[in-house]
């Protein structure tokens, strides 16, 4: 039975080398990494005996995935263990809502359908859809019946254009964090009842000096005649349980580095990019056109965060997966792109269902579920660890992780952190060295250092006091010799 | 024994110092009575070239985003030699239309005496670097501001000395080496770029006939 086992194991090798999980070192060189996720399971279409046209977004809540359909405009819920629960294209009125439309002066509401939605996202407080070709927003209780509909932003921008929404998420407050399509302004946040607060996590744009001197000796009509500069449009957006927004966007012109923006309550970007790289999911990648490799930064298209301030980006360029921690430490790459049943063609929707994630393909109508390899937890209980500050806990998983994966330098710096706390400054100096953490290693460096002088300060002293004096004292003796003298005369 | 020390002392080290405090009398001095030696210049070369391999090498790991796996001895030191003798080239080219009155081993000279205050600096605070944290790396980053500042300066002023120029014609006397200096390599990636197609013709020409027969 063993060698059975071992011939096929043999036998499927080619298999597994024909992708290769790859990772960025300090140094830009692509290196070998385990894998941190692996493919676990899929469920489509067949598998869930539901109808699957073209899916558009997947969100988890309390165990459930919700997915919505853009061709077949349903709403599919299915449970943890992968079974159907249901499929809805027809949501009738709640109570309270019918009572509103009478009171408005319908006098025959008729339950609602989609039209092509595009996203949702689903609290305690309900099911939101982002009705796309409806122009409008959804709201549905958690028995899919419809609480209220949201169709008007009230803003200039919407007096031209139709408010188009294409991704949505909700906070605790029942704010609406809005996606809309050509509006370059934001992301448009929408209070509880549907009134537009404002818009929030603006992509600002800025002109280099050359570009600003070009346009000020430009007339009007040749201003108007230019290129427009647009800010670049929101992709995804996804909310922690602080309230805080992780989005991303599209790359802009000529720059691939704030592709992924934490928005706080303010309004401002405070993603932290601390790691080697920052977070922009693939960091090599050649410009231009090219006939035979994938070109382009990569084309971020969903955000998840899961816990302890790690999130996992979905490139849809390349179908890869990017899993980074609190810091914008890159922890692991994975996800293919390829027609086998563990890899995926075009990803549109990411979500954390547990320690596993879920990825939805559009292409394909299926549901990847990938989940955590040793290599992965480990690396995953160790950044929660590191989150509460129990650094020993911590090391003890790096150092696992570092047995695992040679190659896995951020390690070094948890294993550093722990020596650091502990006061072993010399082998904190020494790992953070391995780890590039210039900051961690000043600090520790200083400590060491620090020690070492007052330590020997005694010894030290004594030097500096031995070595002036001989120098003053040679030279007494060289203006002796000379036969002068160090007294004062005239 | 002594007064050979005391020689290399008063040509390395007392001599540049008096170079960089007293440009006017020292640049005499080296134009005139020849104190300049060319060995001098051309130790202080070398001893740029070889600062700038400890430097990629040895500088803080805190500053330092140098892989060590990448370092090419070579290529740092032909850099910084081209780099030199484009501008001793250069400036020899510009100056003698410019009826400077320098020839091009006081050119030459002048740009290796120049980089002693980056030799005599760069080494040690390297050194310390080492022992600098991360706040501190802005007294390192000084000095060496301050090292190459003083290179500019005693490039310029031994310039100006050797070709008995004023300060307006040096200036422009720089302007026409920088410019002199893109037009010879942009000659020299031409010449590369053509012989490069050529040898590529021949080899075609030499692989086509020894396929044929």
């Amino acid at each position: 039975m063993k060698k059975l086992y071992i011939i096929l194991l043999t036998l499927s090798l080619p298999l597994l080398m024909g992708s290769t999980q790859y990772s960025y070192s300090f140094y830009d060189d692509v290196l070998h990494a385990a894998p941190g996720m692996t493919y676990a399971t899929y469920f489509n279409a067949t598998r869930l005996d539901a109808e699957l046209r073209s899916p558009e977004d997947l969100t988890v809540f309390d165990d459930v995935i919700y997915m919505v359909d853009s061709s077949t405009n349903m709403l599919t819920m299915v449970d943890s263990g992968f079974n159907l629960i249901d499929q809805i294209d027809t949501f009738e009125l709640s109570q309270e809502y019918e009572a509103h439309l009478i009171a408005l002066g319908d006098n025959d509401p008729q339950p609602e359908t989609l039209n092509s939605p595009l996203g949702l996202d689903v609290r305690s407080s309900g099911i939101y859809i982002a009705d796309t070709s409806n122009y409008r927003i959804v709201k549905l209780n958690h028995d899919y019946e419809v609480l209220d509909i949201f169709d008007h932003v009230d803003d200039v921008t919407f007096d031209e254009m139709n408010f188009e929404p294409r991704k949505i998420t909700v906070d605790v407050a029942e704010r609406m964090y809005v996606v809309a399509r050509n509006v370059y302004e934001g992301i448009i946040e929408l209070d509880s009842d549907g009134t537009f607060n404002r818009f929030t996590g603006v992509n600002p744009i800025q002109l280099n000096p050359l570009e600003v001197f070009r346009r000020s000796l430009m007339t009007e009509a040749q201003l108007a005649q230019l290129q427009r500069y647009l800010p670049t449009e929101y992709t995804n957006v996804d909310i922690d349980h602080r309230g805080f927004i992780y989005a991303t966007s599209r790359p802009s012109e000529g720059s691939a580095e704030n592709m992924i923006q934490l928005i706080n309550p303010k309004g401002i970007d405070v993603l932290r990019r601390t790691g080697y790289h920052r977070p922009m999911g693939d960091v090599h990648f050649i410009e231009g056109e090219n006939n035979y490799v994938t070109t382009g930064p990569s084309l971020l298209v969903d955000i998840a965060y899961t816990n302890n301030g790690m999130y996992t980006v979905l490139d849809q360029r390349r179908s890869r997966l990017f899993t980074y921690d609190r810091e914008g430490n890159l922890l692991y790459i994975n996800g293919d792109q390829g027609t086998q049943s563990d890899k995926f063609r075009e990803g549109v929707a990411i979500d954390y269902l547990g320690d596993d994630l879920l990825l939805l393909d559009r292409r394909t109508r299926t549901v990847i579920v990938y989940q955590l390899t040793d290599v992965g937890r480990a690396i995953n209980q160790a950044t929660a660890y590191h989150d509460i500050g129990e650094w020993e806990q911590a090391a003890e998983l790096w150092r696992e992780v570092l047995r695992l994966n040679t190659n896995y330098e951020i390690a070094y710096n948890g294993i550093g952190k722990y020596h650091l706390r502990n006061g072993e400054y010399a082998k904190a100096v020494e790992y953070f060295e391995l780890g590039h953490d210039s900051y961690y290693y000043s600090k520790a460096f200083q400590a060491h250092r620090n020690g070492i002088i007052t330590d020997n300060f005694n010894l030290i002293m004594l030097g500096i006091v031995l070595l002036t004096s001989t120098g003053i004292g040679l030279k007494i003796r060289k203006v002796y010799k000379a036969g002068g003298s160090i007294m004062y005369d005239d | 024994m002594t007064t050979k020390l005391k020689t290399l002392k008063q040509h390395f080290l007392s001599f540049p110092k008096y170079l960089m405090v007293h440009p006017f009398d020292g640049f005499d001095d080296f134009k005139r009575f020849k104190k300049g030696k060319l060995y001098v210049a051309i130790t202080l070369i070398v001893l740029f070239m070889f600062l700038r391999i400890y430097a990629f090498q040895y500088e803080s790991v805190i500053i330092n985003p140098n892989n060590p796996q990448n370092l090419n001895s070579l290529e740092l030191i032909f850099s910084a030699g081209l780099l030199i003798m484009l501008f001793a080239v250069g400036n020899w080219s510009v100056t003698t239309l410019m009826e400077g009155k320098g020839t091009f081993k006081e050119i030459f000279m002048v740009t290796g005496y120049a980089l002693f205050p980056v030799v005599i600096i760069g080494f040690p605070s390297i050194f310390i670097s080492n022992f600098l944290t991360m706040e501190e790396m802005g007294f390192y980053h000084l000095m060496i501001g301050i090292s190459y500042f003083i290179a500019g300066w005693m490039l310029f002023m031994g310039i100006l000395n050797i070709h008995e120029y004023g300060l307006g014609k040096t200036l422009v006397a720089f302007v026409a080496t920088i410019m002199s200096m893109s037009v010879m390599m942009f000659f020299g990636l031409l010449f590369f770029d053509l012989i490069q197609q050529f040898i590529a013709f021949v080899a075609s020409i030499y692989q086509e006939l020894s396929l044929r027969y």
